[in-house]
This record gives C-alpha cells, structure tokens and sequence, in this order.
C-alpha cells in the first residue's frame, strides 16, 4: 500500500487519470469485463466510455503545462503513463530504480519519472 | 483461490455509520487500511465507476468495484448496514449489504473478475442476505463464505 501520504498534487491528477484510462480501456477491449459490467451491473457500455472519455479529456485539461507535456510525450508509446515502484523496482518495465530517486522523503513529494522507460512513476510498498 | 482466504476480520464491519452512498463509500475504503491520500484517489474512482451506473444489483446488495494505482494486491472489505441505505440500485430498493473490491491495475493472478463474478453469485443466492442479516461477529462472515464455498 502506499505508506505516505503527502503526494505532487499532478501526480495525484495523473494516478486519477490512469486510473479512469484503465476503466475505459477495459470497458472497450476486455470482453470479460463487458460481459461482466453488463450481465450484474447492467452497464450502457457506449454510454459509459463516452462519459469515461469526457472526464479524462477535462482531467488531462487540468495539468500544468510540464507535465502535460511529459504526459503526452509518455502516452503515444505506453499503455500506463503512471506505474508502482514496487521494492525499487518500475513496474512499467521491471528496471531497478536508483536509490536516489526512491529513497529519499521528496520522493513521494515530487514528481518523478522513470529514467529507464520515462513513465511517472510512485513509490508503492 | 476461494473468496473466504481474500477477506481479514479487519476489513468486516457489521455496523456501517454512514447514511449517504458517498460517506458508505468512504467507510467501506477506511476498512481497507491505506493513507489519507490513497483513500482520497480511491474514492474518486470508486465514484466514477458508480457514475456511469450504480453498484447495486438488487435484493438489498452492493458491489462497488474498480481497478486503482493506490493498491498493489487485489483488495476487498464487506459493510453491513442495519436499515439499508439508498444506492440507487437496479431495483430501487435500500442496499444493506456492501462488497468492495478493488484490484491494482496489473495482477500477475488476474483476481479480479473471477473473484467479481464469484460475488455477485454469492450475493444472488437467496439465501445469502437473510444469513448476512444473522450474522454477529466478522469471523461469522468468514464462516458464511467457506460454507458457500465448499458446497
């Protein structure tokens, strides 16, 4: 779980986007959770997606002009922009991350990339 | 793997206080034990996942679901409230029963529906919500989802 609480208000901005990306990429492409949202949930699924695509237009409206930048520069070329580092390790490309970028209190308080495969990156325990 | 092995007695709460979806909402993240600003994420989430159609699948139960950032392992927590609550369920009717579940992003064991469907099966046995309402103690709960289990 995440063990602090103090986050990059963009990072939160962008953690709420991946997470928003991730309902509307499955609501299309993942035919088990169609199958599922629809049989249980009795979900509109096109009616769902076009909602789930305004909100991520207006949330990515809302970042500051770096790292919408740094975002769309990630996005074309990777299908999670923000991803854990999990004991050191990116879980975008599963390349140990340097203790300097983890380790220190800033960590969580800035807003860092991998230096491997460039995604935000979070720290995770 | 079976649904009793995914819950803990923490994550049990047979007196849920709130009265409106949002504060259940919120109630039912506070039992999955992450920090101010994980609970703050979720809940977003959560709540937009119930914007474009509610949770509740009638007969008085709820299953809030996403997938977040904010959890590393496939997470879950069951409130109970006496006198149910409004969700805007399918059937109208007041949610007394709450399943939550949320899933990181990547699972390596790929949890999460399997273990979504096996709750909303478990919640559609007619059964099940009078056995939720006798319920005393969390570990009676656990008891109720290795019974259903096996069988």
């Amino acid at each position: 779980m995440m063990t602090a609480s103090r986050l990059h208000p963009q990072l939160v901005l962008l953690m709420e986007l991946q997470d928003l990306r991730s309902q509307h990429r499955e609501l299309g492409e993942e035919e088990a959770v169609r199958e599922v949202e629809e049989t249980h949930f009795q979900i509109d699924l096109e009616k769902a997606r076009i909602e789930l695509a305004e909100k991520i237009e207006e949330l990515e409206a809302a970042l500051d002009s770096s790292a919408r930048r740094r975002y769309e520069q990630i996005r074309p070329h990777r299908d999670r922009v923000v991803v854990p580092v999990i004991n050191g390790v990116c879980y975008g490309c599963f390349v140990s991350i340097p203790t300097a970028t983890v380790g220190d209190e800033g960590a969580r308080e800035e807003l860092r990339g991998c230096e491997n495969c460039g995604r935000f990156i979070y720290i995770l325990s | 793997m079976e649904l009793r092995e995914l819950f803990t007695v923490d994550a049990v709460k047979l007196e849920l206080e709130a009265d409106s979806k949002d504060d259940i909402l919120k109630e039912l993240i506070e039992l999955l034990g992450l920090d101010e600003k994980s609970d703050t994420i979720l809940f977003k989430t959560l709540k937009r996942r119930e914007n474009l159609g509610s949770t509740g699948i009638g007969k008085g139960i709820a299953i809030p679901h996403c997938r977040s950032l904010v959890v590393n392992k496939l997470c879950l927590a069951y409130g109970r409230k006496p006198g149910g609550t409004d969700f805007s369920s399918i059937d109208d009717a007041p949610v007394h029963h709450f399943f939550l579940i949320v899933a990181p992003p990547l699972e390596v064991s790929n949890q999460y529906l399997p273990i979504l469907g096996k709750i909303a099966q478990f919640a559609k046995d007619p059964e099940i919500p009078g056995r939720l309402e006798s319920i005393s103690e969390p570990e009676e709960f656990l008891d109720l989802l290795k019974e259903k289990s096996t069988r």
